[in-house]
C-alpha cells in the first residue's frame, strides 16, 4: 500500500480490517529496546550520583545527563502500563511489572496511577470533565509550557485530576501512595540537601524532574493533541511534523496510532503509520506533513 | 493515614522551603563564594530567603 492510494470509497468495515491487520503485524513482538532503555537509563541517573559527589563528572554536566534521564523515563512505564511487554498470565508479566515500578518512582510517580490515570485518557480523550490530562490544554506552545508549570504548584488542577481518574476507576487506595511518593521525594531532597548535598540534589534530581515533565507534557499530551476539541476516535489526537524531529519529541509524531492501537510498541508507531497512512487519510483522520 | 499525609501536604511549601530551599541557598552562595549582606551568616540568610518565600508559597498555595 503506498502513500497516494485513496481508499476513501472503501466501507467502514474494510477499512477496519485493514487497520487491524497492519496493527497486528506490528504488535505482538518482545520490546527489548524498551527494557534496555528503562533499566539502562535508570543504571545511568543512579551512577551518576557518585560520580559526581566524587567528583570525576562535574556538576553541571551531572544537571545535563540527569536532565536526559528524567526525560527518558516516562516512556518504557508508558509501554509497561499498556501491557506491551507482557500481558496478564503471561510468563514474562513480572518484567513488565518490574519495568513500570523500577522506574516511574524517579518521576515521583506510583506506576500504577500512572496505568490507571493513562487508560482513563484513552478513554475519554480530550473530555473536559474527565480526561485527566485535558490540563494540558492550552492555546499555544508558550501557553503549553507555562501551563505544565502551573499544574505543578500546590493549588494546581491537575494532581486532582488524577485524584478524581483513580477513584473513579475504584482505586481509592492509590491516593495515599501517590501523596506518599511525593512527599518521600521531598524528603530525600531534605536529607540531601541538610547532609551538604543540596546542589547535587537540587541539579540532579529537582530542577531536571521539573524540565522533564514540563518537556514530557508538551510532547507527549499537549502536541498530539492540539487543540484538543474533538473527542471522536479518529480525530481526537493527531500525526505532526515536529521541529525537532522524531526522537526529540519522543515517537509522538505518530500518536494517532497509538491511541487507535495502544499495543503496538512505541519504536513501531513510525512504520505502522506509513502503513496505516491511506486508511487514516480516509478515516479523515488529522494527518500533519509527516 | 491518608488524613496525616494530607496533613503534611498541606504544609508542604513551608517543609520544602526550610527542608531543601534554604541549603540550596546556603550551599549555592558558599559554592559561588557570595557573602550574605548586613554582616549576616551564610545560613541566616538562607532562612531569611528561603523562608520567607516559603510563606509567601504557602499563604498563596503557589510558588509562582
Amino acid at each position: 500500500m503506498t502513500n497516494s492510494t485513496d481508499l476513501s470509497a472503501l466501507s467502514d468495515k474494510e477499512l477496519r480490517k485493514m487497520e487491524i491487520a497492519i496493527a497486528r503485524k506490528h504488535s505482538g513482538m518482545f520490546p527489548w529496546e524498551i527494557i534496555v532503555w528503562a533499566f539502562g537509563n535508570l543504571a545511568f541517573w543512579l551512577t551518576l550520583w557518585p560520580l559526581v559527589i566524587f567528583n570525576v563528572v562535574p556538576l553541571w554536566l551531572g544537571f545535563v545527563i540527569a536532565t536526559i534521564n528524567m526525560s527518558l523515563v516516562y516512556l518504557p512505564t508508558h509501554d509497561a502500563q499498556h501491557d506491551i511487554i507482557a500481558r496478564p498470565g503471561q510468563k514474562l508479566r513480572w518484567l513488565n511489572e518490574l519495568v513500570g515500578h523500577a522506574t516511574s518512582w524517579m518521576i515521583t510517580t506510583p506506576f500504577q496511577v500512572f496505568r490507571v490515570t493513562h487508560l482513563q485518557h484513552h478513554r475519554h480523550t480530550n473530555d473536559t470533565e474527565l480526561d485527566p490530562d485535558i490540563t494540558s490544554m492550552a492555546s499555544g506552545p508558550v501557553q503549553a509550557i507555562w501551563s505544565s508549570i502551573r499544574e505543578r504548584q500546590p493549588d494546581g488542577k491537575r494532581a486532582n485530576d488524577y485524584f478524581a481518574a483513580v477513584a473513579r476507576a475504584g482505586r481509592e487506595d492509590l491516593i495515599p501512595i501517590s501523596i506518599f511518593y511525593k512527599l518521600g521525594h521531598v524528603a530525600i531532597l531534605c536529607v540531601l540537601a541538610w547532609s551538604g548535598f543540596a546542589l547535587e540534589a537540587l541539579l540532579l534530581w529537582w530542577l531536571p524532574y521539573h524540565i522533564a515533565m514540563t518537556y514530557l507534557t508538551f510532547f507527549l499530551s499537549w502536541a498530539p493533541h492540539h487543540p484538543g476539541n474533538e473527542q471522536e476516535r479518529y480525530r481526537n489526537t493527531r500525526s505532526w511534523k515536529s521541529v525537532i524531529g522524531n526522537i526529540g519529541s519522543m515517537g509522538m509524531q505518530y500518536h494517532i496510532v497509538h491511541h487507535l492501537h495502544p499495543y503496538i510498541p512505541l519504536v513501531r508507531t513510525p512504520a505502522a503509520y506509513r502503513e496505516m497512512r491511506p486508511i487514516l487519510e480516509a478515516r479523515n483522520c488529522r494527518l500533519g506533513d509527516i | 493515614m491518608e488524613q496525616l499525609l494530607r496533613l503534611i501536604m498541606a504544609g508542604l511549601p513551608l517543609i520544602f522551603a526550610f527542608g531543601f530551599l534554604v541549603p540550596v541557598i546556603a550551599q549555592g552562595m558558599e559554592a559561588l563564594g557570595w557573602q550574605a549582606p548586613f554582616g549576616l551568616g551564610t545560613l541566616t540568610f538562607a532562612l531569611i530567603v528561603g523562608g520567607t518565600l516559603g510563606l509567601i508559597a504557602q499563604i498563596r498555595n503557589r510558588w509562582i
